[in-house]
This record gives structure tokens, C-alpha cells and sequence, in this order.
């Protein structure tokens, strides 16, 4: 449906509210910065489904046809390679991750899912695989299966059932939200459109990553250098950190492994993170942690 | 001569009469904050598909740009009161609607408006004449309502028109169209019925054509201030326009905002320049330039 023309957003979601008008929002210590790191681990499938979803972000070569060696193989470094390096550094960091995790990298890598939750990583859940977005072409059968099925798939992997969602590719029809509430997840990251959490319906909050801080929109949709990416990743925290002071911000960051975990890259990554975490008042949580505190501390 | 679409008569920039601002600055600055709002389920009706991402909604679109009102609008809001910068602003009427607190901000710091259509997802370019008609009246009467002021100018929504566009808004009573990308001065829209001319907006000094791509804030600044050396330089001879078109939900970004600040204490700096806005720079020109531009360019007539 067309928007109406009346006061409020144009669905039903959530609530309209300008941050300006907000009552203010405390962090655990008064921090002024609530810092979450998401780890993204999504498998680029050998042969993608005809139907699938053709990602731009593609890497620096483009899309191939197939067997399109460069571009699987390109995405499997993360598994392979990057996801270590990044975990290393936000373990240095004392940053606990937020690791998304769609089916194919579940069951096709058990390694890693015991090796994040060895490392006390929050895992989430994302989908089926990195060519398979959530689309309102989808029926609501269908997408009921397709989100109900990775939950089960990482909550039998992991012995417990994901809290947070994050989407392929940020992929949502008009039906995700009341889906994702109905199946029991706290928390959805697909919105971008805030510096701190909100309230959506029926026990689901958005946690709102901050898109133009996504490496792979940044680096491999924009083509941003890593040199500026850093730049922005710095410059972003600095004017939320003194806007923080009033009213605390959420500073959610999407990485993704075969991007930043790349040797030329991470050196940047820890340059940015690390002047995150030189100063006071942070608080560098999980996304869970983050839902769970905002609920309860939610401001009037 | 004149080529199609016959709109505006040739008229090279080195044989026109001089023009002088009000106060004999050189540059006439206004600065347009493109306040939109993308429908979260829209209808495609023309050639332009607003969300072609994926089938409707793209959440990820869809709320990059809500964060422009909900956010990113009140940082740009500080840098600009900090400057005393009084905006001309391309709006989508449907904003003065769905959302109060960012109307009520622009009203109490007395902004100009032009029309950016109702919403930023619904185009101009398959309107019949009538529909489009009636479009000038909505937006002439939205902004009215919710503002108290006279619409005089568009930027098409999305930059979009008709063929017929300056013809109808011209009918509507509007002055000027900010969709012509050819010159550093106003100039004259040759219409069927009254006065129309073009004011100078910038689809080069514009957050949104560069953000999309892999230029980031600091090239923005660097343009900018030689944009403005340039045309300060030759606005002593003959004065020249310069626009700063922005986003909410490009600008307003935390990692972005340092640099609009930048941007403005350089301009800030120089005397000689005329803080305004296309409402004004349209009202002076058609007093005091217009009749003389239309005659001299006569002589480039093929």
C-alpha cells in the first residue's frame, strides 16, 4: 500500500520518534557508547539457486559465470582465514562478538560453531545462505520455513535458540518483523535508521546497525579504501561519543570476515576499533546484552 | 541558436550584461537540505522502479533514508544553526504530514521551501496534464497549510518531470525550476504563459551523487571550496550562484558531519558573499534581470 498522507511513518512496525524528542538513555556505567561488533559468516554457494539473490557485493571482480571460482572462493577466505584474525582482535580488544550465521555455515562448517561459541561469541540468526534473501516475493509460508528453519538449524548446533536475527543481504518483506516475533527472536538488526535501539511489536526490538559503516556496503558495494573506511569508523565514534554524553548512542558495526580479515585490511580495523575502546565510557557488548539492558532501562 | 527542447535560448556567458547582487556581493550561496520521505511500500507507476533492489518493501533503503528524519536531520540541524544558515529547502510536501517535530523545526527558523514533489518515491514522469495540474495545487496548498508560505520554485521529485513541467508551473504560479543543470547564473525557461527561470542547484555539490559512489566527505569539502574560489573569482565581474545540495541521511551521518561544518566556516570566512536562499535569488532576478536576458540573448539566435 501507498503511504497515507497523516502524521506518524508510513507502516506498523514501529513508532514514529525524532531522536530529539527522546527522554535520555543510559548505558550500564554511564557509558556513552554502547559498542557491537557483528561478525557476519555467510556461505556463498558453489552453484546459487536460480532464484537467488545477486548480491552486488561481489568482491573486486564482479559477478562471473559459472563455476565462478574467484567469487566462491573469494567469500570462503572468511571461513578459511579472516574470521580467525578478526576474532583474535576483538578478543584483544575486550570486545565480545556478535557472530550471524546463516544454515550452510552452520552445517557445513561445525568447526566454526563450536570454535565461536568456545570463544563466548552471541551467535545469531541470518538465513540460508549468503545468495538466498528474505523478498516479499516470498509467500508467508514460505518465509515462516525459511526463518524457522535456521533457527532450529543453529539452535540444534548450538543448544540454544538464536535471540537476534539479521538478514541476508538485510533482506525483509512487509511480514518479517511479525515472523521473526512470532518464532520467539528478541532482536532484528535489519533497520538502519537509528543511533539507538527501539521498540517494534509483540517483545521485538530493532537493534540498528549503521549501514554506511558496513564494510562490505562500504568497501565492496562503494569501493571505499580501507584508509577512509578506517577514517570513517573513527570520526563516526568520535562525534557519537559526544553526542553519547547526553543521551546514549548505539554504535552497531556489520564486519564481514573475507573483507576485513584480509592481512592489508585488519591492521586498519585494529587501528579503529582500538581508539574505540582507548576511551571511557564504552560499553562493548553483544546484541543481546544490548536488547536486554534497553528493555529493561528503556527511557520514558 | 537554440536546440531542443527550445526551453531556453543560448546565451554564452561571457557576452551577458553584468549581474549585480543585491548588495554587490559576488556569489549568491544558498544551501538546499533535500528533506524527503521514501515510502516504505510504494507503487510503481512509470518508468522509474523506486526500490529496484529487491520486491517492495527494501527495509535496507527504506530505513537508511528514515534515518535522515529520525537522526540525521537534528545533527545537520545544530551545524547549520551554529552557522545561522537560513535554508532553501527541496521538500517532499508528504514530511509537513507524517512528521510534526520536523516541520515545526523548519517553520520556527523562517526556511523557504521549493517543492520536491509529495514523496521522494512517486515520479512525475508518465502524469497526464490534468494530474499534473492538480499536482502544483497540492503541493502549492500542503505547504500553505503547514507553513503559512507561498510555493514559488521545484526540484522535480526525484528530479523528475514532463515535457510540459515548466509550461504547468508557470501556470501554477511558480517562478523557478532547479532541474536545469546548465549554468552558474539564472536564466530564463521560455513558457507559454507568464515568467520562469531556472536557479542554479547542483547535481556535482551534492552528498547524494557522491556518497553513492567511493568519494567520501573530505573530497566533498575539497570541492566545495574550490567550487566557491572559482565562481568568487568571477562573480566580481558578474555574479554567480552556488548551491550545496545535502541529505539528512547522507550529511547527518556521525562520521560526516564535521565536514558540512567545514565546508561552511570556509565560506563563512570571505565578505562579499549573499547568505540566501533560491526564493530570493528568484524574486531579484525576475525584478531586475529577466526582461534584459531574454532580449540579449536574442542576437544568439540561429
Amino acid at each position: 500500500m501507498p503511504a497515507e498522507r497523516r502524521p506518524g511513518t508510513d507502516h506498523e512496525h514501529h513508532e514514529w520518534s525524532p531522536i530529539s524528542t527522546r527522554g535520555k538513555l543510559s548505558w550500564p556505567n554511564n557509558a556513552r557508547v554502547a559498542l557491537c561488533v557483528i561478525v557476519t559468516l555467510e556461505h556463498t554457494e558453489w552453484q546459487p539457486p536460480n532464484d537467488g539473490f545477486n548480491s552486488a557485493a561481489s568482491g573486486g571482480v564482479g559477478v562471473r559465470p559459472f563455476p565462478d571460482y574467484p567469487r566462491y572462493s573469494h567469500r570462503d577466505y572468511g571461513h578459511r582465514v579472516g574470521i580467525f584474525r578478526v576474532l583474535d582482535l576483538l578478543e584483544r580488544l575486550g570486545i565480545k562478538p556478535t557472530v550471524v550465521m546463516d544454515t550452510q555455515t552452520v552445517q557445513g562448517y561445525p568447526y566454526l560453531v563450536q570454535h565461536c561459541l568456545g570463544r563466548g561469541c552471541e551467535i545469531i540468526g541470518h538465513g540460508e545462505s549468503a545468495s538466498q534473501m528474505i523478498s516479499g516475493d516470498m509467500s508467508l509460508e514460505q518465509e515462516t520455513e525459511f526463518i524457522r528453519s535456521a533457527i532450529d538449524v543453529l539452535k540444534k548446533a548450538t543448544g540454544s535458540a538464536p535471540k537476534g536475527w539479521f538478514g541476508t543481504d538485510y533482506g525483509e518483506s512487509e511480514r518479517t518483523p511479525d515472523i521473526l516475533a512470532q518464532l520467539g527472536i528478541s532482536y532484528v538488526c535489519d533497520w538502519v535508521n537509528d543511533e539507538q535501539p527501539y521498540e517494534m511489536k509483540d517483545g521485538l526490538f530493532a537493534l540498528p546497525t549503521m549501514l554506511e559503516l558496513d564494510d562490505q556496503f562500504t568497501m565492496s558495494n562503494r569501493r571505499v579504501t580501507i584508509d577512509r573506511y578506517a577514517q570513517m569508523l573513527k570520526d563516526g565514534f568520535d562525534v557519537m561519543y559526544r553526542d553519547g554524553a547526553e543521551n546514549g548512542r548505539l554504535l552497531a558495526i556489520n564486519i564481514h570476515p573475507w573483507l576485513s580479515g584480509q592481512p592489508f585490511r585488519i591492521g586498519y580495523l585494529e587501528e579503529a576499533l582500538g581508539h574505540m575502546m582507548g576511551h571511557d565510557g564504552v560499553w562493548a557488548a553483544s546484541g543481546s546484552e544490548i536488547i536486554d539492558w534497553y528493555r529493561s532501562n528503556m527511557p520514558v | 541558436m537554440s536546440l531542443p527542447p527550445l526551453r531556453v535560448d543560448y546565451s554564452p556567458i561571457i557576452e551577458r550584461p553584468p549581474i549585480k547582487w543585491p548588495n554587490g556581493e559576488r556569489v549568491a550561496l544558498w544551501i538546499s537540505p533535500n528533506v524527503e520521505h521514501y515510502e516504505y511500500m510504494p507503487i510503481q507507476d512509470g518508468p522509474r522502479n523506486p526500490w529496484p533492489r529487491t520486491a517492495y518493501p527494501d527495509v535496507q533503503q527504506y530505513s537508511y533514508r528514515d534515518y535522515g528524519n529520525r537522526v540525521g536531520f537534528w545533527r545537520m540541524l545544530e551545524v547549520l544553526d551554529q552557522h545561522k544558515v537560513r535554508c532553501c529547502v527541496s521538500l517532499n510536501m508528504a514530511v509537513l504530514e507524517h512528521f510534526p517535530e520536523i516541520c515545526k523545526a523548519m517553520v520556527d527558523r523562517d526556511w523557504d521551501y521549493m517543492s520536491h514533489g509529495i514523496y521522494n518515491t512517486r515520479y512525475l514522469y508518465d502524469y497526464p496534464e490534468e494530474r499534473e495540474r492538480e499536482f502544483y495545487q497540492d503541493n502549492i496548498n500542503t505547504l500553505k497549510r503547514h507553513t503559512g508560505k507561498q510555493l514559488k520554485g521545484m526540484l522535480g521529485p526525484a528530479i523528475s518531470g514532463t515535457d510540459r513541467t515548466p509550461d504547468l508551473m508557470a501556470e501554477a504560479g511558480l517562478i523557478y525550476h532547479t532541474d536545469w543543470m546548465h549554468d552558474d547564473q539564472p536564466v530564463p525557461i521560455n513558457v507559454k504563459s507568464g515568467k520562469l527561470i531556472s536557479v542554479p542547484y547542483s547535481i556535482e555539490l551534492n552528498d547524494s551523487a557522491l556518497f553513492r559512489l567511493n568519494y567520501e566527505a573530505d573530497y566533498f569539502v575539497d570541492m566545495c571550496k574550490r567550487q566557491f574560489d572559482q565562481l568568487y573569482k568571477e562573480g566580481a565581474e558578474s555574479g554567480r550562484v552556488m548551491c550545496i545540495a545535502l541529505h539528512p541521511f547522507l550529511i547527518g551521518q556521525p562520521h560526516r558531519i564535521k565536514f558540512l561544518d567545514e565546508i561552511l566556516s570556509y565560506i563563512k570566512s570571505f565578505d562579499n558573499v549573499w547568505h540566501t536562499t533560491a526564493d530570493e535569488i528568484a524574486e531579484y532576478y525576475i525584478e531586475n534581470y529577466y526582461d534584459q536576458a531574454v532580449s540579449h540573448a536574442q542576437q544568439f539566435k540561429a
